[in-house]
C-alpha cells in the first residue's frame, strides 16, 4: 500500500481544529500571524517557550490546517490559513443552539413536569 | 445574525430568571456570571480563560429580555458591539425562546480575517463549556 502522504492539504475537521485552538499558545500564535506571516523564530520571540515547544505548536496547528507554512532561503514563514474558518464557522453557527439545548435541559430536569392525572 | 430557537416544558415564569440570575444562568451558558438585570446593568459571563461582556438593554420579565455581547481580548467585537435579544412566547404551558443575536462582524466570507479573533474567541467559549 502507498503510504499516506502528510496531509495538511486536507481540510481538517472540526475536532483537529478544537484540539489544536484548545491551547492559550497556539491561540496567541494564531493571532500573531493573523494578518501577517511571520518567521518561526519570530513567533518563538513572543513566547516564554523553547524554540522546540513552539515547533510542536505549529506543527499541531499545521496538522489542524490553520497554519500554511511557506519555505524562503533557509526560513519557513507561517501564516494563517483562512479556508479554515469554515469549519469553525459551522460551530460558531451552533454555539447559540448547543446553549439552548442546555438551557432546555436545566429547566426541565429543575422543573419536572408531574404527571398529568386526574384530580384526587 | 444568528437566530435560534427552543422550546421548553416550562412556562415563561420559570424560564425567564436563567437569563436573569447568575445561579440559574452558569447551568447553560458560561461558568461564572455576575448580572445586574436592569437596563444598564452589568452582562457578564466568564467561559474558562474567555470573557463575554455587555450590559442588558430591556428585562421585561417573564416574556422578554435584551443585552449587549462583546468579547474584550477581541477587536472586532467588544463589549457592546453585538445585541442578543430572547422572547419567550407562552404555548400551552411550555415555552418557545426565541434568541436574536444581531449586529456581529460580517464574517460569513471564508476569506474575510476581520472575522477570525471573534471565531477564535466565542469558540473558545463553545470549548471551555
Amino acid at each position: 500500500m502507498t503510504p499516506e502522504p502528510e496531509e495538511p492539504e486536507a481540510p481538517a475537521g472540526p475536532d483537529a481544529v478544537l484540539r489544536a485552538l484548545a491551547d492559550p499558545h497556539r491561540r496567541e500564535i494564531l493571532r500573531l500571524v493573523q494578518h501577517a506571516e511571520l518567521p518561526a523564530g519570530q513567533i518563538a520571540a513572543h513566547f516564554d517557550l523553547t524554540q522546540q515547544a513552539v515547533s510542536q505548536h505549529l506543527t499541531v496547528l499545521k496538522r489542524a490546517g490553520l497554519l500554511a507554512e511557506r519555505r524562503e532561503g533557509t526560513r519557513r514563514l507561517y501564516s494563517l490559513r483562512s479556508e479554515s474558518l469554515q469549519p469553525l464557522r459551522t460551530l460558531l453557527d451552533e454555539f447559540w443552539p448547543d446553549a439552548f439545548a442546555r438551557l432546555k435541559q436545566s429547566v426541565e430536569q429543575a422543573h419536572p413536569r408531574t404527571e398529568e392525572r386526574g384530580p384526587t | 445574525m444568528i437566530s435560534t430557537s427552543v422550546r421548553i416544558a416550562a412556562p415563561p415564569e420559570v424560564v425567564f430568571p436563567y437569563f436573569t440570575d447568575p445561579q440559574l444562568l452558569v447551568t447553560w451558558i458560561g461558568d461564572r456570571a455576575d448580572l445586574d438585570a436592569r437596563p444598564g446593568g452589568t452582562f457578564a459571563v466568564d467561559f474558562g480563560d474567555t470573557a463575554a461582556r455587555g450590559s442588558y438593554v430591556a428585562v421585561e420579565p417573564p416574556h422578554r429580555v435584551v443585552f449587549t455581547w462583546g468579547i474584550p481580548q477581541d477587536p472586532t467585537l467588544p463589549p457592546g458591539s453585538s445585541t442578543v435579544e430572547v422572547v419567550l412566547v407562552a404555548d400551552g404551558g411550555d415555552t418557545i425562546a426565541n434568541l436574536t443575536h444581531r449586529d456581529l462582524p460580517p464574517d460569513r466570507e471564508p476569506s474575510h480575517r476581520e472575522g477570525w479573533e471573534r471565531c477564535l474567541a466565542l469558540l473558545a467559549a463553545a470549548v471551555c463549556q
